[in-house]
């Protein structure tokens, strides 16, 4: 209960919570009885707020941000998506971005990113139109038709943002986005998210294995546990908007990062 | 070496061969009653595609092909498609299909003349059989080809089971599944020759098999000849289909 007092405070201000995590807990049917995968979490994302969970593999992350995007059920507790359950996914409410890009390779960038359109018969000009204005906000003017083996891992990672993003939901819920990418590109990409986040006001829940990238994105660090996850330690990221490479180098980074790391060392 | 290069060079190899059969029994470097030279087997060629007993063959032959081809492909696809999707089905016909299919399967063509006869159906049956093995195998193929984080993807913006069935399963599917056609039409082709050289009335397997058995070897290499252009002239256009649609593999 330590942790959940603790997590009313990142509500903060009377806002509405755009994700409200109550009591969820999760067991995985296993040969031999259940194994908990997740227990007793609770958080409330206020809107609009940037949110890193970082925690060691096989701490149920991955899990639990499925369950928050309906493509997964837990087996206690309750999840709100702006008051409402989400037990199906809905991509109008929340885009899911994957750590692989898993763009279809048929299709071209704008294919890509309509598609999520079309599977709701949007009007093609509609479709064009949105498409095109996904492609201008990620920076990628000019590979529209494009297909994704003549992309960088990088752009692809972008085009997969478009199309998370193309239906305007205010939830993006994001999986360890940039692991499959190099240093540099990370980086960028890491500088773009921010840009991108900056300009469409989305709440972001942000899964990383990344102390650095943690602390560069967020405005609350959640940390989890080893299995079965808990959340162990919630970490408010006061460092001043917009974010810069420099501010890697202060000391309030790296005590932000530093505790971080003891709490994960401390689980392990 | 340049494209150009290459076109030319294969041109030469196939003057070459070409030449060779020309020049070799002419020369009686080979016995021509062997091998005829190739101007003599093409002038037997254009004789005999003058004449009703080789479009009747070429006719009776056509239909088996494309029968045969009509009832293996589906019934092979589904499966196949059954076997890679469903867990228990694939764990309980793997084994015992997979043992079947290494069997050659041209042992079982008594089997399937005592209980179809040598006409039209024999063949229908023979061709089928073997070609549907090899369908059904392309088509578990085809179906573990599909990446499971696309269908993760479609299913997180909200896909109906058609639509990924429809969106993300035939596209993904389409190269390996248009391989499958082509490769299972030469074994389909097969097939039918094998049932028509072995016991049959009509055909052109029969045809060539007759002309084999008395020594008429312009007419059987005229014969060679017919199928060979038919067989390839099908693979290449499958295989020209094949490469259009599938341009984002690479």
């Amino acid at each position: 209960m330590q942790h959940l007092a603790n997590m009313r405070d990142v509500q903060g201000r009377a806002d509405q919570a755009a994700i409200e995590v109550e009591r969820l807990s999760h067991v995985y049917a296993g040969a031999d009885g259940g194994v908990p995968a997740l227990q007793d979490i609770s958080m409330s994302v206020r809107a609009g707020r940037f949110v890193v969970i970082v925690g060691p593999s096989g701490c149920g992350k991955t899990s639990l941000l499925m369950m928050m995007a309906g493509l997964r059920h837990q087996t206690e507790g309750t999840i709100l998506c702006h008051g409402r359950p989400i037990p199906t996914p809905d991509p109008t409410r929340v885009g899911v971005i994957f750590q692989e890009a898993s763009l279809f390779p048929w299709l071209t960038t704008l294919d890509n990113i309509e598609f999520p359109l079309s599977l709701r018969g949007t009007p093609r000009e509609e479709r064009r139109r949105r498409s095109q204005a996904m492609l201008s906000l990620v920076s990628l003017e000019g590979f529209g038709e494009r297909y994704p083996h003549e992309l960088s891992g990088g752009m692809k990672q972008r085009v997969s943002i478009a199309r998370g993003l193309v239906q305007d939901p205010p939830v993006l819920l994001m999986d360890e986005p940039f692991a499959a990418l190099d240093e540099q590109t990370r980086m960028t990409m890491g500088h773009e998210l921010l840009r991108i986040w900056s300009t469409t006001r989305k709440t972001v829940v942000f899964i990383t294995h990344s102390l650095t990238e943690a602390v560069y994105l967020a405005d609350d660090v959640l940390v989890m546990s080893a299995r079965p996850g808990r959340i162990i330690d919630h970490i408010e990221v006061n460092l001043p908007r917009p974010r810069t490479y420099e501010m890697m180098a202060t000391d309030v980074f790296g005590k932000l990062r530093d505790r971080i790391w003891q709490q994960i060392r401390r689980t392990t | 070496m340049t494209r150009t290069q290459i076109i030319v060079a294969r041109l030469a190899l196939l003057a070459l061969v070409l030449g060779a059969w020309e020049v070799l029994p002419r020369s009686g470097a080979i016995n021509p009653l062997l091998l005829p030279p190739l101007s003599e087997v093409l002038a037997t060629l254009a004789n005999l595609l003058g004449r009703p007993n080789v479009h009747e063959a070429v006719a009776v032959t056509a239909a088996e092909v494309i029968v045969a081809f009509i009832i293996a492909v589906p019934l092979g696809a589904a499966a196949g498609i059954l076997i890679a999707e469903n867990a228990y089905v694939g764990e309980i016909f793997k084994p015992m299909l997979f043992y079947v299919f290494s069997i050659p399967k041209s042992i079982f063509l008594p089997m399937f003349i005592l209980v179809f006869g040598i006409g039209f159906q024999q063949k229908v049956a023979y061709a089928a059989f073997t070609t549907a093995f090899v369908v059904l195998m392309s088509a578990t193929a085809a179906v573990e080809s599909v990446r499971s984080d696309h269908i993760m993807v479609a299913r997180s913006y909200g896909a109906t089971q058609t639509q990924i069935l429809l969106r993300v399963y035939v596209p993904s599917m389409m190269p390996v599944l248009l391989e499958t056609l082509r490769i299972s039409m030469i074994f389909n082709f097969t097939g039918v020759m094998i049932a028509e050289m072995y016991a049959s009335r009509t055909g052109i397997g029969h045809l060539i098999s007759n002309w084999g058995e008395n020594f008429q070897m312009p007419q059987l290499f005229a014969g060679v000849i017919m199928l060979a252009t038919v067989a390839i002239l099908f693979n290449e256009a499958v295989r020209a289909l094949e490469a259009r649609c599938s341009t984002w593999r690479t």
